[in-house]
């Protein structure tokens, strides 16, 4: 099999992918409930982009 | 009156739940979100396979690296147990990307994550996996 696929995002996008399949994820394992599933998921991708994004400019002053 | 505490099972049903508990464990790991789908879970089933899919077919088409046993140093051995737990799609993401890693771009270095991050959470899906089978709160 070859590899015909090929991707090329920027940082955001990655963060934004990373942080929606992981807090799907992490919705789906700890949560039964539909409507718990989905407050779940919309808070934990609420955190992993405040925090991603907290980071970034906190690494700001020291990127050059 | 019940005090809230139930008669212990005996030792032969407990070792019999044990060892049906590892082989979830055993099966979520080797494909991904098989352990659930065998305890009748179908949205945790989909819900893993999907998510641990995704990731490999992300992390191996930013051409992420992708670890093997003839690691350099410690933090490639951890890169490759870490990857190792993604069971089948470690294999589906070695033969996707043919082309070889290449972690001289920010792409590269994303696709690793993605890859381990995948090989993780497939770990701790089969671990949910295998508490649900021993009869915990899932």
């Amino acid at each position: 099999m070859s590899a015909a696929i090929g991707f090329s995002l920027t940082h955001l996008q990655a963060m934004l992918l990373f942080a929606l399949v992981i807090s799907i994820a992490f919705g789906f394992l700890s949560r039964r409930q539909p409507i718990e599933r989905v407050k779940y998921i919309v808070w934990s991708l609420f955190l992993f982009l405040l925090i991603g994004v907290g980071i970034g400019w906190a690494m700001y002053p020291f990127s050059r | 009156m019940t005090d809230g505490t139930t008669a212990p099972e005996s030792p032969k049903i407990d070792s019999k739940r044990e060892t049906f508990a590892l082989a979830i464990a055993a099966a979520g790991w080797i494909v991904p979100g098989l352990g659930h789908a065998l305890l009748k879970m179908w949205g945790r089933a989909v819900a893993c396979f999907l998510t641990v899919g995704l990731l490999v077919f992300f992390g191996a088409g930013m051409r992420g690296n992708v670890f093997t046993s003839s690691g350099n140093d410690a933090f490639d051995t951890l890169g490759y147990l870490a990857d190792l737990g993604a069971g089948t799609f470690y294999f589906v993401a070695r033969s996707l990307e043919t082309n070889g890693p290449d972690v001289s771009r920010a792409d590269g270095d994303y696709g690793t994550r993605f890859l381990a991050a995948a090989g993780v959470l497939n770990l701790l899906a089969a671990l949910h996996a295998y508490e649900a089978a021993r009869g915990r709160k899932a």
